[in-house]
């Protein structure tokens, strides 16, 4: 997928000022329902992703606008799929690397990133970090059962995940990632890497000021296999049987063209 | 150009895995031998999942062995009676193994078996195929060798269900060569190979099957067995990377028929003494990356 455009961005951000004052008219209109002060809109350029068999990892610009004031910070916390997920740990046993211990988180993101416009220790206190669930150390984690102590699962082990999953490109945190206007326009570019699984991916926005939530705004990013590949997958997972057998009788076919091809030449 | 593969769900450059294609079938064009041991740890060092590696390897195998049993078919270089004996074995033995490769996987222990699978079995046929050609080179520099007994009889031949093999001139326990293939199944669907560089020494030491009907034979066994693990591998833990399979093919197929070519301009016994050492290359590569200290003692997978 390509890079977006700086064209397409401006037009973006324009449309953000435009969501922002139709945002502004909505909340005037129904200040019955909304307080009438805090008002905070956000989209993202691609609701949809597809992951084709060209798919090579993209970006997403995730733009929107606030009724806030100079001094407002904006954290964005995008949260993948939720499945098992196994990390491992290796021993010198016999000369030899083994994995001796290991822990399945069974409803593990594999996606989670967090943004923000400063440093997010900078923003929010750790205390108030926990209670409005942001960071990996929040994560509601449960874990298959283990013989390991609840103090090494929340701490190294889940330490462990945290930082195998950085290396993979998939848990992150930017710091200074949003850049924010004047209190009124933000924008941030959500990487997506090539190892990205497929499945709805939680998109939650926080307007913090002087380190207390002001308002949250959600949105979801969709992400599927499309095209051809997805088309092996399903055949794959759905025919199981039936692709073993065309897999084989494929194999058996172009061995035998190639046998006959090069038998001529 | 990337590449998105459905099954493997990572993406890598097509020149990549077309190239590595070429590259092993060329390799395997030069040393006749089907090039999985070879395949499988490479696809793994891309980033390919290990269990679609394997069953990835598996289904290319199936089209390499075809490619090459036509020739050694139209030689009459095949022995069916006794390919047939190898292919029940070889059937019954990767099945075990494909069910063990799943509880392995379970357990988190399928990349250590693997690797430690490739640097022990690579490791001991690398060595005996480099002492091998190393004397075969001496012996050729001195002249008027002596010429031993076609083969020793030893306890083996004591084993009932005796079977008569024309072709390959031998009167043997059925058992034996099942056993063998059983044995060589099982690391067939382990390792992602043919198990042709076990199976081919086997059947001259321990069988005492001519040379010119053992790379027929097994060639014929091998297209059964890998589509066993092919299809077992489809069902029960669909890792088969069709599209992976396909672009792999494409490259070994044309890159085989420049290493036969390549083949031919070397003498056998020099062609064995570098391929002994390939083999003991890749060996020594998995056994060092078993016991250098991991930078992360940690490792972390994404389960389906």
């Amino acid at each position: 997928m390509m890079p977006t455009m700086p064209l397409t961005r401006l037009l973006m951000c324009l449309s953000a000022l435009i969501a922002l004052m139709l945002g502004s008219m909505n909340a005037a209109m129904a200040s019955t329902a909304q307080t009438g002060e805090n008002i905070l809109v956000a989209d993202v350029s691609e609701e949809n992703v597809a992951i084709t068999t060209s798919f090579h990892g993209t970006e997403l610009l995730l733009f929107g606008a606030l009724s806030g004031q100079k001094g407002d910070d904006i954290v964005v916390i995008i949260s993948g799929p939720d499945g098992p997920i196994a990390t491992r740990r290796k021993e010198k046993v016999g000369g030899i690397w083994v994995n001796t211990a290991s822990v399945t988180w069974k409803n593990a993101p594999s996606y989670y990133q967090i943004f923000s416009n400063r440093a997010l220790d900078e923003i929010i206190s750790s205390s108030e970090q926990d209670r409005l669930k942001i960071g990996y150390k929040n994560l509601p984690l449960i874990t298959e059962e283990t013989s390991l102590t609840k103090q090494a699962l929340d701490g190294e082990w889940r330490d462990a995940l945290a930082r195998t999953m950085n290396a993979s490109n998939l848990w992150r945190t930017h710091d200074k990632a949003v850049s924010l206007t004047s209190g009124a326009l933000f924008r941030l570019d959500v990487p997506l890497p090539k190892n990205i699984r497929p499945g709805n991916y939680d998109v939650r926005v926080i307007h913090l000021r002087d380190g207390a939530l002001l308002s949250e705004k959600f949105d979801v990013i969709y992400v599927k296999k499309r095209g051809v590949g997805a088309l092996i997958y399903r055949f794959a997972h759905e025919y199981s049987f039936f692709y073993g057998i065309f897999a084989v009788l494929f194999a058996v076919a172009s061995g035998w063209l190639a046998a006959v091809a090069f038998r001529r030449a | 150009m990337y590449i998105y593969l459905p099954i493997a769900e990572v993406s890598l450059h097509i020149a990549v895995v077309i190239g590595l294609g070429g590259g092993v079938g060329f390799l395997s064009g030069l040393f006749g031998v089907g090039g999985g041991f070879l395949m499988t740890p490479l696809l793994i060092f891309l980033g390919v999942p290990s269990a679609v590696a394997v069953a990835t390897e598996a289904n290319q195998i199936v089209a390499s062995s075809v490619s090459g049993v036509l020739a050694h078919w139209r030689r009459g270089n095949v022995d069916f009676k006794m390919g047939g004996i190898l292919l029940a074995g070889g059937v019954f033995g990767s099945t075990l193994g494909v069910f063990l490769f799943a509880l392995l996987q379970e357990i988190g222990q399928i990349d250590l078996v693997i690797r430690l699978s490739y640097v022990f079995f690579l490791g001991i046929i690398g060595a005996l195929m480099l002492i091998e050609s190393a004397r075969a080179i001496l012996r050729a520099r001195q002249a008027g060798a002596k010429r031993g007994k076609l083969h020793q009889h030893n306890f083996l031949h004591g084993l009932p269900f005796k079977m008569r093999f024309r072709k390959s001139k031998l009167y043997i326990s059925a058992l034996l060569p099942f056993t063998l293939a059983a044995f060589v199944g099982i690391l067939s669907a382990i390792m992602g190979v043919g198990g042709g560089f076990i199976l081919v020494p086997a059947m001259i030491y321990i069988l005492g099957m001519p040379t010119s009907v053992v790379v027929g034979t097994s060639l014929f066994q091998i297209i059964f067995v890998t589509a066993n693990v092919t299809i077992l591998q489809s069902v029960q833990t669909q890792t088969v990377d069709f599209l992976l399979a396909g672009l792999l093919l494409f490259g070994a197929v044309i890159g085989a028929q420049f290493g036969s070519r390549f083949g031919a301009m070397l003498r056998g016994e020099q062609l064995r003494g570098l391929l002994a050492l390939m083999v003991l290359a890749v060996s020594l590569k998995l056994a060092f990356d078993l016991v250098i200290t991991p930078s992360d003692l940690f490792s972390v997978e994404i389960l389906k």
